[in-house]
């Protein structure tokens, strides 16, 4: 997962119906961008079975030490 | 026991004026009094309602004198965070949008205190729409550390965290989403819980991100943060996610003794470049636990800078998806920082949030397992004591995302964990500010914690000291 550019993130907030500037595109990028680069070794990984909910499931399994 | 009611704890209080040692009015006006000489040093009240107090005082006073006392907290006067539903009140949520906004409902955790027997102080000030923590806020000001002005409360339960170091509540309920309890008492020197996801009702408390936002209290000692959840959780029918787990005897958990416990301590990430001042108090709290018969071990954790990645994409998206209304509506009418993380969401495409909601299960897992041996985790609360104001005052600028992620470096993993976790005051640095640790457990298992943290403060005087105005 690569983290977006100011220009993707000016397309992606005009889809979403709340556009911003180039400038404040640059800005959010910079703001993003670590959080991208620190998912990428996990994003496209994931098995395809694999659902939200099994935080619920891990949560409420009793576990002792 | 103290001839200034106010600087009783809360278990203390309840039981002075359940025994008749002090009334509900004289409780009240001793708090009334500090917030007096306090509020205009700290700003940590949002607003402060004496004619509204002193009348609930009264009637507490009435119905006790009848032998009619509500519950285990009958004519306690306490103060929350700007953002619990309180019907018939304004409640700001710290922001200008909800300036005037009036609540409809009561928010269960607040309406649990009440029914306990609680009176309302006032209303406390908090980070605007809890997005933030550092305890700046660009429309009502900062609030001030009562151990050092000029420094930050951390946020974003910055009134919370203030006014009970202050002595001004004897506790407020907080929120936390990546971290907003545990900051402000780590910051200024309070016993924060960060509780289990789920495991208190958010139903009336207003929304940052629905998958990370936690209820929980601040306090002065874990005892009385035992007696608060005891009273606020359990499953609630407003609230589809608040977990049906059993509710167990807290305060009894925070009698036993930790001999024979066995603690972790993480071999890295959160001992990574410390403050020198909170690496020697994360080592004296270490060998208070060892003196009181705990095993210390270590651990290694899986990847925590991962986990702080996942936190941050799922907050933005939900952020922004509360929001988008008012951002499209009224997006002059936020704060500069807060606008700009709200607008991060906007970023991040819904596959990529999914991922982050996809691996949550997996990674509670691998923690999981990486801790098994031990029955809690103690880690730092920051990396840092409380920055100043000046320094953390960073708006939007280029650097704002930097402060924000190392201010939060400790705390957001547990988040997205959705584990509780227990803040108490261990230290003070040289120049007299408060530093405090987290104590990490499993989920619904924050009697571990409480018990943990009752043992350590019977054992140190750190959760009584109390700051004098400057």
């Amino acid at each position: 997962m690569t983290k977006p550019t100011p220009k993707e993130i000016k397309a992606i907030a005009d889809v979403a119906g709340v556009p911003v500037d180039a400038e404040v595109a640059t800005r959010v990028a910079n703001s993003i961008g670590p959080a991208f680069e620190g998912f990428a070794a996990i994003a496209g990984t994931l098995p395809f079975d694999l659902e939200p909910a099994s935080f619920v499931v891990v949560q409420t399994t009793k576990v002792s030490k | 026991m103290s001839a200034e009611p106010a600087l009783l704890s809360l278990t203390e209080v309840a039981q002075a004026i359940a025994q008749k040692r002090f009334s509900s009015r004289e409780v009240t006006k001793s708090c009334l009094d500090r917030i007096e000489q306090w509020q205009p040093r700290l700003n940590a009240f949002m607003a402060v309602e004496p004619d509204e107090a002193l009348a609930a005082a009264d009637a507490a006073d009435a119905a006790l004198a009848k032998g009619n006392a509500r519950g285990a907290l009958h004519g306690v006067p306490l103060a929350h965070k700007d953002m619990y539903y309180d019907a018939g009140k304004i409640v700001t949520c710290g922001s200008k949008i909800r300036r005037d906004f009036v609540a409809t409902s009561t928010s269960t955790a607040l309406q649990r205190l009440k029914d306990a027997g609680t009176i309302r102080l006032g209303s406390l000030q908090m980070v605007e729409f809890a997005y933030g923590p550092t305890g700046h806020n660009t429309h009502y000001g900062a609030v001030h550390n009562p151990w050092g002005l000029d420094h930050i409360t951390g946020g974003s339960s910055s009134g919370s965290g203030s006014a009970v170091a202050a002595r001004l509540t004897f506790a407020a309920l907080g929120s936390d989403t990546g971290g907003s309890i545990r900051m402000p008492a780590h910051f200024c020197g309070v016993t924060g819980l960060k509780t289990t996801y789920g495991r208190i009702s958010r139903a009336g408390a207003m929304p940052l991100s629905q998958s990370l936002d936690t209820v929980g209290p601040l306090a002065r000692t874990a005892l009385d943060c035992a007696l608060l959840l005891g009273l606020m959780a359990g499953a609630d029918p407003h609230d589809p996610t608040a977990a049906a787990e059993p509710v167990p005897d807290y305060v009894a958990a925070t009698r036993e003794s930790i001999k024979g416990l066995t603690i972790g301590v993480p071999s890295a990430f959160y001992v990574d470049d410390l403050d020198p001042e909170v690496e020697r108090i994360l080592d004296e709290t270490i060998s208070v636990l060892k003196r009181e018969g705990a095993n210390i071990v270590q651990v290694e954790l899986p990847d925590q800078r991962q986990l702080t990645a996942a936190a941050q994409l799922v907050v933005a998206v939900e952020a922004a998806a509360f929001h988008k209304r008012w951002l499209i509506e009224r997006p002059q009418d936020y704060g500069p920082q807060v606008l700009m993380r709200l607008q991060n969401g906007l970023a991040i495409p819904g596959v990529s949030y999914l991922e982050a909601m996809r691996w949550r299960g997996p990674a509670l897992a691998a923690y999981l397992a990486a801790v098994a041996g031990t029955d809690a985790v103690i880690v730092p609360g920051a990396p840092v004591p409380a920055p100043t104001l000046a320094e953390s005052d960073v708006g939007n600028g280029p650097g704002a995302e930097a402060v924000i992620q190392r201010l939060t470096r400790f705390t957001r993993p547990v988040n997205y964990l959705g584990l509780p976790s227990l803040a108490i005051p261990s230290g003070f640095t040289k120049t007299g500010l408060p530093v405090g640790m987290q104590v990490i457990g499993r989920s619904f298992d924050e009697a571990m914690l409480l018990r943990i943290g009752a043992a350590f403060q019977r054992a140190t005087d750190f959760h009584e000291r109390v700051p004098e105005p400057a």
